[in-house]
Formats: structure tokens, sequence, C-alpha cells
């Protein structure tokens, strides 16, 4: 059969034939990996949490890990006013939340974990907030008493290297070990300061030269700690 | 009837395919292409290998489906189905890397994407696969791969080794964050106050870098001086 | 507002699409031999990103992203097509070059005198795809920031392409050792230039 490969009809029954065959096999080769890809974004999230309770872990590691210390069942959602909502709190994006502008500040939920170290409750506070060049996210561990700090780690995404970038080294995040979150059941706020008054309780000191990014810091402890305290109280009632 | 003679596999006309772009004939510092993910991802060896064996699956396998395509492929549509050929290999290559190496998948992001605008591929696609057999396609695609694979992975390990002291990732020098909370001590060279080089792993080193190379490249080889 | 100026000082500075990412670089260093010819690059640059962002924005929020096409059918919502961002991304840049080009030929003959020859080099150039996908990356939450986005990052490479023809015009009298000359002395350049816009980084 003689055909001319220039014709209209030649290259519209080829270009047609072209798309079919490429958004199958694209479409094949998507649906085959999500599952895996999606195992990896979760792997990620238990890493952070296990991080801040200062465990370290590997990608083989994690589940496992996030297993042993990690008490899913106790592991609950909160709304914004600290009241138990209905959820589990590994199924909730905050950082998705945070940035959907349909959903507003006071519809945003707040999942707490809770891990078992050594026999001892410590409480997993995530949370994310807007450094000066994109997100900041962190993972605050709360001792038993569900005051004193037991451990933070931050991270980021494109601050500034050698200045807010600084935020998930061990010099800065190491700091909040001797902070807590409230002093008798009331909110206390944690002030990120640049006249080095950071060994005072209730202070740490911030990056010199990434103001706007430890702002950021303390605008996220802030705006998501107070929730937590409120949950707290009612616990201890 | 004569018979045409079937050229053996690797003739000399083959080798030439993968010799050439190695030097005389290199993507980067000769033809001038593919120069933007050379210099964007060659903070670690790591990442340079991985972005050219993901350039030599792109461009290796798309000459070769365009070069057995090459005699059906209405001319009208011809630059646009080239087009779709990488960005299918290129979202292939990011699945897979999603998938498999996520890490690295999250250090590259866009300059995944980016291979489908890599000078090298088009440049490629169209001026050999459109206009020869397969098998020299493919080995052409392997050539211009490793042309640009290898200036990358030289980038890197300069930039890796003196700008973070470290090679694919294993510490060379020593350990250079200290910890004193959790008693990790700075150790090794380190510890006698030397600092890996910042600046080196910001990217305007890795111009300086291929610079290097061409200035070395075209001194040995006086026929690629311009003038 | 001050998330506008924010990115757009971001775009024009300190991510700077040549001097932060590369991007673009094959056209930048082929066609910097002299001011006008980079003008008029420099300038179709801009223009494409400015039109190509915004529509691809479109695409990605309203088509590609997870659940994006929740606004045909609520059994949509689960759907999440962004494995086919970059056919979609690049099939977008093409067609629009190509639209614009017949566009400008037809209406403003005189632009397309200056500007024409540049369309087609652009549907390929790095900085127009690596403009959309940076978009998606950073998921700008309105159009208006992808907007602002994409004209401030052609506004900084023009910035870059201009400044670079400026200084090879002025190269040709000096002497420049023989292996550097052309690509060798533009790539030096080029990082000296960027080291220089680093500094912008630490400003705010």
């Amino acid at each position: 059969m003689k055909y001319d490969k220039n014709s209209n009809s030649y290259t519209i029954i080829f270009s047609v034939i072209l798309v079919v065959v490429v958004g199958a096999a694209l479409a094949a080769v998507a649906v085959g990996l999500k599952p895996i890809q999606d195992a990896n974004g979760v792997i990620k999230k238990k890493m952070d949490i296990l991080s801040a309770l200062g465990i370290e872990s590997t990608r083989k590691t994690a589940n496992d890990l996030y297993d042993q210390y990690i008490l899913e069942e106790e592991s609950i959602v909160l709304n914004t006013k600290g009241e138990k909502i209905e959820g589990k709190a590994f199924d909730i994006d905050i950082q998705k939340e945070f940035r959907d502008k349909k959903i507003s500040p006071e519809q945003r939920r707040f999942p707490l974990y809770v891990a078992n170290i050594e026999g001892e409750k410590i409480f997993v506070l995530p949370m994310v907030g807007k450094g000066l060049w994109g997100p900041i996210w962190g993972n605050v561990a709360v001792k038993s008493d569900m005051s004193s700090i037991y451990g933070a780690k931050f991270d980021h995404k494109g601050e500034t290297p050698g200045l807010g970038a600084e935020i998930n080294k061990p010099f800065f995040y190491e700091q909040f070990k001797q902070e807590s979150i409230s002093e008798n059941g009331a909110y206390k706020k944690i002030k990120i300061v640049k006249d080095g008054s950071g060994s005072q309780p209730g202070r740490v000191d911030g990056i010199t030269g990434g103001t706007i990014t430890s702002k950021g810091v303390e605008e996220m402890l802030d705006r998501t700690i107070q929730v937590y305290v409120n949950y707290f109280a009612t616990l201890k009632q | 009837m004569s018979e045409k003679e079937k050229e053996p596999l690797f003739s000399k006309k083959n080798k030439k395919l993968i010799t050439d772009p190695l030097s005389e004939n290199n993507p980067v510092t000769v033809q001038v292409l593919g120069i933007c993910s050379a210099l964007a991802i060659t903070v670690s060896i790591e990442q340079a290998v991985v972005m050219a064996s993901s350039v030599l699956f792109v461009v290796a396998t798309g000459n070769v489906v365009i070069s057995l395509m090459r005699n059906l492929i209405p001319d009208r549509i011809r630059i646009i189905v080239q087009l779709v050929a990488a960005a299918s290999l290129v979202i292939i290559v990011n699945e897979v890397l999603k998938a498999f190496l996520p890490d690295m998948a999250e250090k590259l992001s866009v300059f995944v994407g980016l291979i489908i605008t890599n000078c090298i591929l088009m440049g490629r696609y169209e001026a050999f696969a459109m206009a020869n057999k397969p098998w020299p396609s493919f080995l052409d695609g392997i050539g211009n791969s490793l042309g640009y694979g290898w200036i990358l992975v030289v980038v890197a390990f300069f930039r890796e080794i003196f700008g973070a002291g470290k090679l694919a990732g294993f510490q060379l020098f020593g350990n250079s964050i200290a910890d004193k909370a959790n008693g990790i001590e700075l150790t090794g060279l380190y510890k006698y106050g030397y600092l890996n080089n910042n600046f080196i792993i910001l990217a305007p080193f890795a111009l300086f870098c291929v610079a290097i190379i061409i200035w070395i490249q075209r001194s040995v080889n006086k026929n690629l001086i311009e003038n | 507002m001050v998330d506008y100026i924010n990115i757009a000082l971001k775009g024009i500075f300190s991510e700077n699409m040549i001097f932060a990412y590369f991007l673009g670089m094959c056209s930048y260093l082929a066609v910097s031999k002299t001011v006008k010819t980079a003008t008029g690059l420099g300038a179709a640059v801009i223009f494409v990103l400015g039109v190509t962002v915004p529509v691809n924005w479109l695409l990605e929020n309203y088509v590609l992203k997870e659940g994006a096409l929740a606004w045909l059918s609520d059994d949509f919502a689960q759907v999440d097509l962004s494995f086919l961002s970059f056919i979609m991304f690049i099939a977008v840049v093409a067609a629009i070059v190509q639209l614009v080009e017949m566009l400008v030929e037809k209406s403003a003959p005189a632009l397309y005198g200056a500007l024409g020859i540049f369309l087609p080099l652009i549907a390929v150039n790095c900085s127009i795809l690596g403009g959309a996908l940076f978009m998606q990356e950073r998921q700008y939450s309105t159009i208006g920031e992808a907007t602002v986005f994409a004209v401030s990052s052609g506004i900084g490479w023009f910035i870059a392409i201009v400044a670079l023809a400026a200084i090879r015009e002025r190269i040709k009298y000096s002497h420049v050792p023989a292996p550097l000359k052309g690509l060798g002395i533009t790539f030096i350049i080029t990082g000296l230039m960027g080291i220089a816009f680093m500094s912008f980084s630490g400003i705010l």
C-alpha cells in the first residue's frame, strides 16, 4: 500500500497513534511506580518525627524504628482550640493544609504523636511555617510533664546557605532542650533573640544574619504550640 | 545485483562515534551543548553520575527510537515528535528516580525535567538519528552522553572534594561538623583549622572549572582554538 | 504586596536564572556576542516567560496536580496527572511560541524583524521550561505570584545576557590567552558576574 507520509491524513493518524501509545506507556509507568513513591514519602515523614526524638534512622530502618517507639493508637489529632477530633495523626498533611488557601486557619488540624522512650511518654508536635525564601518546618518533642522540651529538629527548603539555612544545624536546635513550652500550665512563648541573651530561660539565640528565618521559626513555634498547651491543660484536669 | 556489505558492529567508523565526542567533538566544551545541567548539579559526584546516566538513557534510547521511526515521521511534525520522544523518556526516568532514589530525585529536582531541553538531545535526534540506522544512532547517543558525562564527573570531583571535603559522600579529611552536645568532635584536618571552601560548592565555581578544562583541552589540541 | 516584591527581587537578583541556576546557557553563550542581539533575545525571553508560565500555572492547577480535576466532577478528585507535566509544559511552550511567532509576523512586522528569529530558539531554551518547572515545584498559590516570578526571572536573564554582551564587546580588544578565547573566557566572566550577584542574597 503506497502512502504519502507527508499527507494530512497520514500526519493526523500518525499523531493520534503517537499520543495514544505515549499516553498509555507513561500512565502505566506512573501508576506502576506510584505505590513505591508514596512509600518513600511515608518513610521521610517517619524519619523526621524520629529525629526530633533524637533517634537517627535511615530509609531502611525508619519503618521499624517508628513502630518500635511511636504509639500509633495514642497519636491523635486536635483542632485549633486544642480539642481532640477524629483522625489518625499520621494521616494529616500539615504542610498541605498550611499552603491551601481554601482552608482557613481555624480549620487546620494539629496531629500529636506519642512516643515511648525507655518507659517515658514523649509527645511530638509537628509544625510548619514560613521562612524567608520558602517553607520551614520542624518537630518539637515534649517530655511527659507536658512542659519541658525533650528535643527539637528544624528544616527548610530554600533558606540562605550559611545564614537562615543553619536552623537545621545542632548548634541552633540543641538550644531548645533547655526550654519549656509552658509554665504552671500556662503557655509561655519562646523568644528567639538577637542580643545574645539566649542562655536565659524562655530565650533562644537566633542565627546571626538569618533574622527573618529565625523570626519565622519563632512565629511557627508560637502559633502551633499554643494549641497543644490548651490540650495538655485539659489532660491535667 | 551487488551485495551490500554489512558493516561490522564496531567498525572504525562506528568506534569514532563513541570516541569523537569524548574530546574532539565534546558536547560541552566544543559543541557548547548541555551546559545548563553540567553546571548546576555538579555539587557531588553522586548527583553527577545519576544525571549523566539519566541523559545516557534518554539520548541513547531516544536515538534508537527516532532512528527506527525515521522513515515514518511526517516532516511537518518532526520536531514535535522528537520533543515528545524526549519528554516521554525523561518522564520515565523521573518516575523511576522518584521511586528508587528519592533523595537523589529531590536534590536534582527540576534538572531532571530540564533534560528535555538539554540541547544535546535535540541536537543528536535531529542531526544524527533522523538520518542514520539504529545501531550507529545508539553508539552516537552513548558517545555523546559519555562525553557529557565525564565533564560532569570531573567538575563534580573537584567541587565535592574541595567544597565539602567528601568523595561520593564519604568524608575525606575527617569529621567537619561538631555537635558538642552529643559528643561529636571535629577530627582529622578540621581539628587543625582546615575549613571546607564553601565557595566552591556555590554555582560560579562550576563555570571556572569548565573554563579550566577548556583551557587545558585547547592548549593540547590547538585545532579547537577559536580565532 | 510584600510577597510580590520578595518574589521579584529573588527572580532578578539572588535566584537569577543564569547566575544561580545556569538555565538558558546555550543560547546565552551563543547570542551574547553583541549587545544588539543580546537585547533582542533577552526581550524575547521576558515575553515568552511572561506568557507561558501563567498558562502553565493554569494547567498545573486545573488539570495536572492531585485533585486539580475536581472542578470537572467530584469523581476526579483523586486523580493525579502530575506525571504528564513535562510533556504538557513543553507542548504548551512550543505551541505558544509558534502562535506568538505567527501573530507577531502578521501584526507587527517591525517587531518580527527584531525578535522573530529568536523565537524558535527560545522554545527549547532551558530557561523557559525551567520557569514552568520552578513554578510547579514552588507551588505559587496565585497566578499573580507565578506571573511576577516569570517576568522577574526574565528580567534577570535579560540583565545577565546584556551585561555579558557588553563585556564581550570590550574584551575583543584585550589580550586573552589563545586557548581561552571565545568560550573559555566567557565562562570565566559569567562566573565572576555570578559571584557579584551572590552578594544580593545577603541583603534581606
